[in-house]
């Protein structure tokens, strides 16, 4: 059977049948087109011209946006504030959300709807979750001095959100609450895929647990692990929402994460040329850790 | 078409057929019924959108019981903008605007409580007196200036009027992104309208011998105080035997300290001496320091520029400062404008200085607004008295209509903006409960019916005037937002604990590094016509220029 356009309609029938694949894919191409593609070329051009709303005109400057923002000290430190909190956090989520999958990953009584309620941060977005966290850490109406008051026997006057180094105990707090259950769900996957026979020939063998965990649990986890981390990193460098909500940055510049840093440059000083080039600097900087990590990602094979 | 291809084709079109003969969906109908589902919601969509969209307007005129103050306010703004008197601005505004019934203006407002004007009160009476629809564009503050300028730079035309800070008026207008008044002003305005300003926001909006907007909002901070506590017998008692003067609100940084600790020593934790709001990002210390700054004789640039903040006024200014945090409610430095309304209205605190709703709020004047409910009622009302703030009080921030240089509809635009300040109709906006618009005309701060809004409101508006009389300025030039944030990080480093002379070298340096960035010369010749401006340092206020306004 052959079909044979007898009028313009068929025609663009028959049209729109041979390129329909072209036709689903072109709103996504466009899209990325739009939203990624001009977006990323036009940022290269705002990298070395003057972009900036304080000052009229668009000049071609070179590289001296690059050397506004590397001779930043605001820069360095939200830079090191970065690295802090992400290793601490992801530290600290990862071992919680170990030791949280080696506790669950048994069937008992009551273990979905502990589930359940171990994954709800997850669903929280980071702003609701830096605004509860602000609301319990806050003088004077935040309940957290006057639990530990009590608790303790003596007045406690902590200033959470404005006194170093409890600012930043304060950041981790909420990153850590809202993103152990991430670590958790992926590494209970994981412990969950591990063959049973494995433990099952290492009880004979009289393995005890610990050696257990360390030769059989943690090699079969490692790739979930990596994965994990990996993950967990990309999107702890982004740190921004809860110090937005929980310390503004302050006081001082002292919680300015390199998100916030660019943030701030861009949206309050409206330097938007030095902002750029200040994201394309840590886009490198992020590139290189998260290469590492994804060739290590790509290599880890449980042994 | 290659064989295989052909083979392809032949398959899926006999599947077409088959499926069609069996009545089930085929690919084609499948795409016919999108495209016709489609088109329907994209006609549906002009046919219905006018409808519901007039049919919403008209549902959310919110008008005041007409036996209240508020009411009285409104139905004379209905009356001024419909019967006149015809050569007010209200009046000729509406009558010259009829002409662009159905366009639609698109305004900038801050998001939040600034937006309900416009989407509860004054947008939905304008297009109900004119036919011109609005469309309000709620942003952040910051966003107010950037969006602004970046749609600009897009030609995109998708704002007619820019609400936006007086600070910004030099860069917005050097940048082309609003345009100058005084043409429409000249032909649609009754000008004595514009003298009915207070003298310190008078000049606002002009700039290089232009105007470039309308101001719109007297957000000048004043002390607000407990007369309970001040009148107590036996604190006024113990305060005279201590200091040998009388309790009674401060008329220097150094009494204010001194009587918030002798509160606090006395009446704590019931009450504290102070309150500040001093949270990292709130506004709440680079105006403070300003305002204390300016008030101990301190300069802001030198005459070749530099920065005058690490200076014997700037250490003085920080010094008091951390002697009031000390003084204060506990949590102080973590306070927001609003969580300090919120210590004051639950009589927590004694005194606190801030915008103009403060008295409203603790009037329980605004509560009476759903909208506004988040905040809690005053336990307060009715032992509040009003002060001018020690030493030079600031004008924090303030707002300014422009019009955007890109309207496509700017004559619609610029009548709006007339006739929205115009006296009558701005005085049912600043006596909205939910309003966050302060009084600025002299006519305001004379007005009866604002007078009887809450008993005590007639001070409240004398002290607001007596305020701007020696108010201060924000520093309205370009970069403006860079010196700010010098500010508030120094502030709140020093909070934490920072040296004071090390954080105000460290600001100082900051500043002089945006004045380079901006050109030094450049910046001097806006420093030298902000100092033009009234109310630019302590020597230089409307009332040392004698244009002080007696109520």
């Amino acid at each position: 059977m052959t079909a044979v356009p007898t009028n313009r309609f068929d025609a663009l029938s028959e049209w729109s049948d041979r390129h329909f694949k072209w036709l689903l894919v072109a709103p996504a191409v466009l899209l990325i087109l739009a939203l990624s593609v001009y977006p990323l070329l036009f940022s290269v051009w705002v990298l070395f011209v003057n972009y900036d709303f304080t000052v009229p005109g668009h000049a071609f400057v070179g590289f001296r946006n690059f050397t506004r923002v590397l001779a930043d000290p605001v820069a360095r430190w939200s830079l090191w504030v970065t690295v802090l909190l992400s290793t601490i956090n992801v530290t600290l989520e990862f071992l919680l959300g170990l030791a949280l999958a080696l506790a669950m990953v048994r069937n008992f009584r009551g273990r979905g709807l502990i589930m359940s309620i171990l994954i709800i941060p997850l669903f929280i977005s980071p702003v609701i979750v830096g605004q509860a966290w602000a609301l319990l850490l806050q003088r004077p109406f935040g309940p957290t001095n006057y639990v530990l008051s009590q608790i303790l026997g003596y007045e406690v006057t902590i200033g959470w959100l404005t006194q170093a180094p409890w600012n930043f105990i304060a950041l981790v707090l909420a990153d850590v609450w809202q993103w152990t259950p991430f670590m958790f769900v992926i590494l209970l996957a994981g412990l969950t895929a591990i063959p049973p026979n494995l433990y099952e020939a290492a009880e004979l063998d009289g393995v005890d647990g610990w050696r257990a965990f360390w030769w059989i649990t943690l090699p079969q986890l490692a790739p979930m692990i990596l994965l994990a981390i990996t993950f967990r990193i990309l999107d702890a460098v982004r740190l921004f929402d809860t110090i937005f909500v929980m310390t503004g940055g302050g006081p001082g510049t002292n919680t300015y994460s390199s998100s916030f840093y660019l943030y701030t440059l861009g949206f309050t000083q409206f330097h938007l040329s030095e902002a750029t080039a200040g994201a394309w600097i840590f886009l490198l900087l992020t590139a290189i850790l998260i290469t590492f990590l994804v060739r290590r990602l790509l290599r880890a094979e449980p042994t | 078409m290659n064989n295989r291809e052909k083979r392809d084709f032949e398959a899926g079109l006999n599947a077409e057929l088959d499926a069609w003969l069996r009545g089930e969906n085929t690919r084609r109908s499948f795409i016919k019924k999108f495209g016709l589902m489609t088109g329907l919601l994209a006609t549906s969509g002009g046919i219905l959108s006018p409808w519901t969209e007039n049919a919403l307007a008209q549902a959310a005129v919110d008008l005041a019981d007409p036996s209240t103050p508020l009411g009285k306010a409104q139905a004379a703004a209905m009356k001024a903008s419909t019967e006149g008197p015809a050569d007010g601005s209200a009046y000729r505004a509406v009558q010259a605007a009829k002409q662009y019934s159905g366009v639609t203006i698109n305004m900038t407002y801050e998001t939040g409580l600034q937006a309900l004007d416009p989407r509860n009160f004054s947008g939905p009476v304008w297009e109900q007196l004119t036919g011109i629809k609005s469309n309000v564009v709620e942003l952040t503050n910051p966003d107010q200036y950037s969006k602004a300028v970046a749609e600009h730079i897009a030609g995109s035309g998708a704002y007619d009027v820019l609400d936006i800070s007086p600070a910004w008026t030099p860069s917005m207008a050097d940048g082309g992104v609003i345009a100058p008044l005084d043409d429409y002003i000249a032909k649609y305005m009754n000008q004595a309208d514009l003298d009915d300003v207070h003298p310190l926001y008078k000049a606002l909006p002009t700039y290089k011998g232009k105007i470039w907007g309308f101001f719109d909002d007297g957000d000048m901070f004043a002390l607000y105080y407990r007369k309970d506590i001040f009148e107590d017998a036996k604190l006024k008692e113990a305060y005279q035997a201590k200091f040998s003067k009388a309790l009674e609100p401060p008329k220097t940084w150094e009494e204010y300290a001194q009587i918030a600790q002798f509160i606090t020593d006395n009446l704590a934790p019931n009450v504290y001496g102070a309150g500040h709001f001093r949270k990292a990002g709130s506004p709440g210390n680079q105006f403070d320091f300003l305002q204390q700054f300016r008030a101990n004789g301190g300069v802001l640039f030198g005459d070749d520029m530099k920065a005058g903040l690490s200076s014997d006024a700037g250490m003085k200014t920080l010094t008091n400062m951390l002697a009031a945090n000390a003084a204060s409610i506990p949590g102080n430095n973590e306070l927001d404008a609003v969580s300090l309304w919120a210590a004051f209205l639950q009589g927590k605190v004694a005194m606190i200085y801030s915008w103009p709703p403060t008295g409203r709020m603790a009037a329980n004047y605004s509560q009476s607004a759903k909208a506004i409910n988040f905040v809690p009622q005053s336990t307060i009302a009715g032992k509040v008295g009003y002060a001018v703030v020690p030493g030079n009080p600031e004008h924090a921030t303030g707002y300014n209509k422009a019009l955007s240089a890109d309207s496509r509809n700017a004559d619609a635009a610029y009548l709006f903006m007339q006739w929205v300040t115009s006296p009558p109709v701005s005085l049912a906006r600043v006596m909205l409960p939910y309003a966050l618009r302060d009084p600025y005309r002299l006519s305001h701060f004379k007005s009866e019916l604002y007078g009887d809004l809450f008993p005590s409101a007639k001070e409240y508006l004398i002290n607001l005037n007596n305020s701007a009389n020696v108010g201060l300025l924000d520093i309205i030039m370009p970069g403006a937002q860079d010196y700010f944030l010098s500010l508030d990080r120094m502030c709140t480093s020093v909070w934490a604990g920072t040296d004071p002379k090390a954080a105000l070298e460290t600001a100082a340096a900051e500043w002089d590094q945006t004045t380079e960035r901006l050109g030094v010369d450049q910046q001097k010749a806006y420093y030298e016509d902000f100092k033009k401006l009234p109310g630019s340092s302590a020597d230089h206020t409307v009332e040392k220029m004698g244009l002080a306004v007696k109520l």
